[in-house]
């Protein structure tokens, strides 16, 4: 599939912005025809063999210091992701049966076979015999099936178990509905294999098992520290660290698990975490007392403007969407021609030039580079920014020429990175095309949630991160008409919801492609949403740390709200 | 004495009965509740998880029932579950963090005492002279620009144009210079202007006068009469400016990652942290009137009009 | 003068002269202005303070753009002659804005203080001049409420009430009216024995013209030196809130959004920071030179 010209040079442009050059943009076009791949490796990709580039010597000492800019800006609750999805607590002390990789593909880790029966509804996964936890003993499927209905029992009260409602009577044995255990539909039907049974056909549960809700926990620890067995001491981890010393609101030092399979190629031995709450931006990095950090926006313009750290600044894949929606239950918003007027109203290119690179123009749902991304002509003239299609769709309404609009709060939840800005900018470009004045309303995150979950807002400035890469997530589990909890907007389209099923139930990964596909052009006819803004994040790293995976793009890939691993893979090497 | 003491030690308990009381029906009364998610694209709990939910932090009984149970718990030390960090209770959490905030608190309030009480005398005996507005503006620039602006120059001059110390943490005594004395320019702008007019008073009353028309050379008469009677007032101030300062200032704490007790301030708001908050606001007030107490009772000690 | 000859005092009140009581009262506003304006670090900080008001008053005529007009093509920029300031993250004028934003800023200063001073003073002036059993109820209510750790009360009442100007000017009044409270309290409780004010009973007054005609001239002084000190504190405060989050939205502007929201860009964009910090450490400095010099001019000891 040839690209045309005017779109290559505007994807350089994209490019730029995110602080990437030309060679990179050659690079990425090259990896254009892989877009919009779908599913999920079966076999892992062959470990590459560990090279030095040529004038890199190993450092003696392997400790690496990270932290800031989000991440663990407070104590993390527990490390407890079995229980607790949102615990905050450090990621690379466990591995689970899939991981995602640098493409956030995903692909078998402590699981060396993945298969599935004919519909999609039963999945088995084959265990790698030689993975044992920190405490030598062997990792196996019954850790499997243990943690997983742990996280489905009732009991335990885990907030987050309804990622797990796929698995057969999953959903019933949480909400008690289902007493006995052996009804929830994971087995391991030896100390190697793990059978699941699923609620039905679900074409994406392999990428399920990857993401961090499907972490393993130590029966052993569990059983005997209950709630405390994440503390360091009594902590047991089957990934490639373990916590070694937790000063709580300080910080937490973690050493190499030398049980981990993969430990002989794992070569940081110390990892050095101090709690920094965001207000101290990355002053410590800037002092040196860090080694790999997360940047605020009010920290990338210095790093990017001081000559000594320009070259540490990356940008990351972090997919998130942001978005308006107009509440269709509420005026002026119940109409679809002011909807419309509204979608061709957001001057997208100048209303993330605010962001200073930490977002680009969005046109639909998906950013590009990841599975069920769209590059359609036809989708992106839908909601195209048109000054005259807006003031045009007004005629008719009450609020033609742009007069007699009433008051409209456009809400948002107070969080930082740049939102608020971008919010401003959305009501200046609103005013500028439609004369249309707004009131910005910023809550507090709990009181907005709620608000949110009643349709009670008028008009929603909010964003969505990308749980794991799959449309699923994007469209299912935001839009769904059907959902009964937790539905972030009132609008609902039957039309949208079918396509919805069809792309769960669907095997074949191109069809559901195009499922999605259809359903991002009903949404967008209908103006469900008013895409507006992709987001990038930055981080920076100093020169001797080495090893950061890069994807097919050519950008750095570290642990985002998609969790890669990178700590296989880093390493350091002496400052020269 | 005694009997005020005890009296006044009595009076604690209603007072902080009434605080939490206070407390308790407010934080009910915002909207927003603990049973929400904490997390970003977090959906909703389902009614089940809620309700389990409710049941673990207790808070599906009856506020006044809620309310009792939680004051018979605290009286043995007890305040709950931490909402947000779960797997640990309030008490472990403040026995650690609360010292931390003390230290820095004591420290800060030295500092202040020590420079603000000096530019206070100096702006004092030089009144109305150039070295009276030196000190006064010195005194106020501390108190004109918010700590977390001040945070930053600090930061920016004393770790980077001349990297003396760390930007932050809390290890060696060298992290401490800098959170410390971000936080005591405020107090010691206070204080320094506060021991000047009450300085600048008592020069001029009678008795001094009296004593410099007995022939007394100024320097004792300055150091002996003066300053004892100018710092009486000046010890009223530092009761609870020594609650505030010692509880931790979020913003200080924040920037400089220190691992105090600050911080839970806003976090357990934001938080809905129902039992922090409770415990937060109420060793706040504890502390505070205790420190009141004990000036009061200092104030007797060294004012001879004074007593009780 | 009057006041620090006993003798004198005494024999007019006894001699029933109702309007002794008022010309010494004029006597010494005559004296404390003439004080006052001796003391020129104080007539500096007044004018300033003048100077503030005009500002917030006249911001319409002032500033050279719109505070909300957008120019996204020069976001960002550093003070030049076009935009004296710099702009801002939309491209907004940094100058205009804070013109505007003293109006703000002096609207939550004077807001806050105003319900300060309706809640605390009627409060110090009952307790402390009824005594009894009143005055124990109400200290006793003061010590509660003072033992609030306020920024807390503060956030509290503001996600209560939501965002929004006048709930800022409640939030921060509602929790700030403890000192002046007491401090009322205080002076009427030291005034209430003084010798003019038993005349004044002596002549028949009743309880509302003896607490206003009497009372409250002389409890005044440090009700004016606290709402002095207030306004500056409420800007601050109001920094604070924006820089955890809950303060003022935009697209209105306050100094203490615009210092909250942009320290982050203390060390890249510093224009953001630095000057409307200025701007409200300007403003602290004038108002407490000013408070310094009205207490001093006020205080009858002084010569």
């Amino acid at each position: 599939m040839r690209i045309p010209d005017e779109q290559l040079a505007l994807f350089e442009q994209r490019l730029h912005v995110l602080g990437l050059g030309r060679r990179d943009f050659l690079k990425a076009v090259g990896a254009m025809a892989a877009f919009g791949g779908l599913g999920f490796a079966t076999r892992a990709e062959a470990a590459k063999p560990f090279k030095l580039a040529p004038g890199e010597k190993l450092a003696k000492e392997q400790v690496l210091r990270l932290g800031g800019g989000g991440p663990w800006q407070n104590d993390p609750s527990s490390h407890d992701f079995n229980k607790d999805l949102y615990c905050s607590g450090v990621t690379f002390q466990f591995a689970g049966l899939m991981t995602f990789n640098a493409e956030f593909v995903a692909e078998p880790y402590l699981a060396t076979k993945v298969q599935s029966n004919k519909d999609g509804s039963v999945w088995t996964f084959t265990i790698r015999k030689d993975s044992r936890w920190s405490d030598n003993s062997p990792v196996s499927a019954r850790d499997f099936e243990w943690s997983w209905k742990r996280q489905l029992d009732p009991e335990s009260k885990a907030p987050y178990a309804a990622f797990l409602y796929d698995i057969k009577n999953g959903e019933a044995f949480n909400k008690k509905q289902v007493t006995n255990r052996d009804e929830v539909g994971v087995k391991a039907k030896d100390d190697w294999t793990l059978e699941v049974t699923l609620e039905g056909p679900r074409g994406y549960f392999p990428v399920l098992a990857a993401y961090l809700a499907a972490l393993p926990a130590h029966r052993g620890a569990v059983e005997k520290h209950g709630d405390k067995w994440t503390e360091a001491g009594n902590i047991v981890t089957n990934g490639p660290f373990v916590l070694e010393q937790w000063e709580h609101n300080k910080q937490m030092v973690l050493r190499k698990n030398p049980y981990f399979f993969g430990a002989k190629d794992v070569h940081v031995e110390k990892a050095i975490i101090p709690i920094i709450p965001v207000q101290a931006g990355a002053l410590p990095y800037e002092n040196n007392e860090l080694d790999l950090t997360w940047l605020q926006p009010g920290d990338l313009k210095k790093l990017q403007s001081d000559p000594r750290m320009q070259k540490d600044v990356f940008a990351y894949p972090y997919p998130g969407t942001w978005y308006l929606l107009p509440q269709v239950t509420k005026p002026p918003f119940d109409n679809l021609k002011v909807r419309r007027a509204v979608a061709h109203a957001i001057d997208r290119e100048n209303v993330v030039k605010v962001s200073q690179g930490l977002t680009i123009p969005a046109w639909s749902m998906i950013p590009p580079g990841f599975p069920g991304a769209v590059d359609d002509p036809k989708i992106k003239a839908i909601q195209r920014y048109d000054k005259k299609a807006a003031l045009e769709q007004l005629k008719g309404t009450p609020f033609e020429g742009g007069k007699n609009w009433p008051r409209i709060a456009l809400s948002m939840r107070d969080e930082g990175l740049g939102s608020k800005p971008l919010a401003e900018a959305v009501q200046a470009v609103l005013l500028d095309s439609l004369n249309m004045k707004t009131e910005l309303e910023v809550l507090e995150q709990r009181v907005f949630r709620e608000r949110l979950w009643k349709q009670d807002l008028q008009f929603v400035w909010i964003r969505w991160f990308m749980d794991y890469p799959d449309p699923h997530n994007e469209y299912f589990d935001t839009f769904y008409g059907k959902k009964t909890t937790g539905k972030r907007q009132a609008w609902a389209n039957e039309a949208f919801d079918k396509e919805l099923e069809a792309g769960r139930d669907t095997r074949d990964p191109k069809m559901r492609l195009e499922h999605y596909k259809k359903a991002e052009e009903i949404m967008q006819t209908d103006v469900g949403y008013v895409p507006v803004a992709w987001v990038a994040r930055f981080a920076a790293a100093k020169p001797w740390v080495k090893g950061i995976e890069k994807n097919k793009q050519g950008q750095n890939v570290i642990d985002g709200n998609i969790y890669v691993d990178m700590m296989r893979h880093i390493y350091i090497i002496e400052k020269g | 004495m005694l009997t005020y003491t005890i009296q006044r030690l009595l009076w604690l308990i209603p007072t902080i009965l009434a605080m939490a009381l206070v407390t308790f029906l407010v934080m009910h009364a915002t909207p927003g509740s603990p049973l929400d998610p904490v997390a970003e694209g977090a959906n909703p709990l389902s009614p089940e998880a809620q309700k389990n939910l409710a049941e673990a932090y207790g808070l599906d009984k009856p506020l006044w029932e809620q309310f009792g149970i939680f004051l018979g718990k605290s009286l043995r030390g007890d305040f709950g579950q931490s909402f947000v960090y779960k797997t640990r209770t309030v008490s472990e959490i403040l026995v650690e963090t609360f010292p931390i905030s003390l230290f820095l608190g004591a420290m800060a309030l030295a500092i202040a005492i020590a420079g603000g009480v000096t530019l206070g005398i100096l702006a004092a005996v030089y009144q109305n002279r150039s070295w009276d507005y030196v000190c006064v503006s010195l005194a106020t620039l501390g108190v004109s620009l918010p700590n977390f602006v001040l945070a930053v120059f600090l930061i920016v001059l004393f770790s980077f144009v001349i990297p003396l110390f760390p930007t932050g943490g809390w290890g060696s005594p060298r992290d401490w210079v800098l959170p410390a004395v971000t936080l005591a320019l405020g107090p010691l702008g206070i204080i320094a202007r506060f021991t000047r007019s009450s300085m600048v008073e008592v020069i001029r009353s009678d008795y001094i006068r009296t004593a410099r028309a007995k022939g007394l050379a100024e320097q004792p008469v300055v150091l002996k009469h003066v300053l004892k009677n100018a710092l009486i007032p000046v010890v009223t101030l530092l009761g609870p400016m020594f609650a505030a300062v010692g509880t931790g200032s979020f913003f200080v704490e924040s920037i400089f990652r220190v691992p105090g007790m600050g911080r839970f301030f806003v976090q357990s708001m934001t938080g809905r942290d129902y039992p922090m908050i409770m415990a937060v606001v109420l060793i706040y007030g504890a502390f505070l009137a205790l420190m009141n107490l004990l000036v009061d009772l200092a104030y007797g000690l060294i004012d001879p009009r004074i007593r009780y | 003068m009057a006041l620090s000859t006993p003798a004198s005092g005494t024999s007019l009140a006894a001699a029933g002269l109702a309007a002794a009581p008022s010309t010494q009262t004029s006597n010494l506003w005559r004296d404390a202005w003439r004080r006052l304006l001796r003391n020129k670090l104080a007539v500096v900080g007044g004018v300033t303070v003048i100077l503030l008001c005009l500002v917030a008053i006249f911001a319409d005529f002032i500033a050279p753009y719109s505070y909300t007009k957008a120019n996204f093509g020069k976001i960002y920029e550093f003070p030049s002659r076009e935009f004296p300031l710099g702009t801002d993250q939309l491209g907004r004028d940094v100058l205009s804005r804070m013109i505007y934003g003293a109006r703000v800023s002096m609207l939550v200063g004077l807001g806050a203080q105003v319900i300060i001073v309706m809640i605390g003073v009627p409060i110090g002036l009952v307790a402390g001049y009824l005594g009894g059993r009143v005055d124990l109820l109400l200290t006793r209510f003061i010590d509660v409420m003072y033992a609030f750790p306020r920024l807390l009360f503060v956030i509290l009442i503001m996600s209560m009430l939501g965002a929004g100007l006048m709930n800022i000017f409640i939030a921060i009044g509602l929790t700030g009216w403890v000192g002046i409270a007491r401090q009322t309290r205080a002076q009427v409780l030291s005034i209430k024995e003084k010798e003019f004010v038993e005349g004044a009973r002596a002549l028949g007054a009743g309880f509302f013209r003896t607490v206003t005609k009497h009372v409250l001239p002389s409890a005044l002084t440090p009700i004016v030196v606290s709402v002095t000190f207030g306004i500056p504190e409420a800007i601050f405060t109001e920094a604070a809130l924006s820089f955890i989050g809950v303060g003022i939205n935009p697209p209105t502007p306050s100094w203490g959004q615009m210092v909250g929201e942009n320290q982050q860009y203390l060390r890249s964009y510093w224009h953001l920071c630095v000057f409307p910090s200025i701007a409200i450490a300007i403003t602290m400095l004038s108002f407490t030179f000013f408070g310094d010099g009205v207490r001093d001019a006020l205080d009858p000891k002084m010569k």
